[in-house]
């Protein structure tokens, strides 16, 4: 290949490969970024979200009518134990990968006494006797669960069923 | 020499920008296909997808990140009334709709920069436990509550706000059609609109 032509084919396979990689990275940056926050406290733990209010300004168009708690979990040192606590309304427990899909998904008609699972990284052994397993495809990633709560009062008691729900890390657990 | 290096650099350089320009334009162009419209309100059905292919995957993390699968939730956005003009705080609108075959169910009123709008009325969402599931509804939207039971403010929201609708778990017999949904109407403007 002579003259600008070599110069134009390598622009167009840098060009190919950069929209390659731009595409499978945006999905991971996004959630890097809310995995950072939500792990400012540290992994394997929950956070309870304030009450959405109008001066809530961090995620756009946010429902008032859940009582959020998320954790950012961490697989790297082994398994971790998450268990929601049971809500007399609508609640779910969500997981989400690092590349953002969300892999699991329990709400209260199927677990109407509450959830517990053992996350596991996908390719890992199984802990002896852990009643429900569930393979994370990657070591880090997001746990949300999320109580219908629309009033001040029933936010409230959200907040105190929260208390009972469990991020930690099989490890700690043990030590 | 130094000709064909700076030539060669600057023809990565312009790859790489092509690279991410047409990223960028596929995710932009690509949320179309996940959009569709049921009378005056879209939904998207990007929220909460998973396992998908890598297109998707990113028109979903941009769109809904960390929102619930279709199976949990629906999401529906109204943002113009019946004559297809840009919602107004200085018109009162009522919103009337048939019982929603779904678990629960919300509306919440968005001012144009997505976020709850600034007043202290506590009236910008409205759901069925307050309006009920299996009989049809209606809600006045307006800046003043007036003598209606049921209320969602516009106070402070100024032009181009927006509704949210919320079907959490909906059942088998919700359909997706314009008729299924709720429908706007505009009451009266007041002389500035």
């Amino acid at each position: 290949m002579t003259g600008w032509g070599k110069y134009v084919v390598g622009a167009l396979i840098v060009a190919i490969v950069a929209h390659i990689v731009a595409i499978h990275a945006a999905p991971r940056l996004r959630m890097n970024i809310a995995i950072e926050r939500l792990s400012a406290d540290g992994f394997n733990r929950w956070t309870f979200a304030e009450r959405v209010t109008p001066a809530s300004r961090q995620i756009v168009r946010p429902s008032p009518d859940f009582a959020y708690s998320a954790c950012a979990y961490d697989l790297s040192e082994g398994p971790v134990i998450l268990a929601a606590a049971p809500w007399d309304s609508y609640w779910s427990l969500s997981l989400y990968a690092a590349n953002s899909d969300n892999f699991f998904v329990v709400d209260d008609r199927e677990a109407h006494y509450g959830a517990e699972i053992t996350l596991v990284q996908r390719g890992r052994p199984h802990p002896e006797g852990a009643s429900q397993v569930v393979e994370s495809p990657s070591q880090r990633g997001v746990a949300l669960i999320r109580r219908l709560a629309p009033s001040p009062e029933t936010y409230s008691a959200a907040a105190n069923v929260a208390r009972e729900d469990v991020c930690a890390s099989v490890a700690g657990l043990a030590g | 020499m130094l000709r064909q290096v700076l030539t060669w650099a600057a023809a990565t350089l312009i790859g790489a920008i092509l690279g991410v320009a047409s990223a960028w334009a596929a995710l932009e162009f690509g949320r179309a296909g996940f959009t569709e419209k049921f009378g005056a309100w879209t939904h998207s059905s990007a929220a909460g997808a998973a396992d998908a292919g890598p297109y998707t995957r990113a028109i979903v993390a941009r769109d809904g990140l960390l929102a619930l699968s279709a199976r949990e939730a629906l999401y529906f956005t109204l943002s113009e009334d019946e004559n297809g003009r840009p919602l107004d705080e200085s018109c009162i609108y009522e919103l009337s709709g048939p019982p929603l075959a779904a678990r629960w169910w919300s509306v919440t009123l968005y001012a144009r920069d997505n976020f709850l709008v600034q007043n202290n009325d506590h009236a910008g969402s409205i759901d069925a436990s307050r309006l009920g599931l299996s009989t049809a509804w209606s809600v006045r939207i307006a800046p003043v509550r007036g003598n209606t039971p049921h209320w969602l403010s516009s106070r402070s929201a100024g032009r181009d706000f927006s509704l949210t609708l919320r079907v959490y778990n909906p059942q088998r017999e919700f359909r997706l059609s314009a008729e299924s949904l709720p429908t706007l109407t505009t009451v009266s403007c007041s002389e500035s609109s």
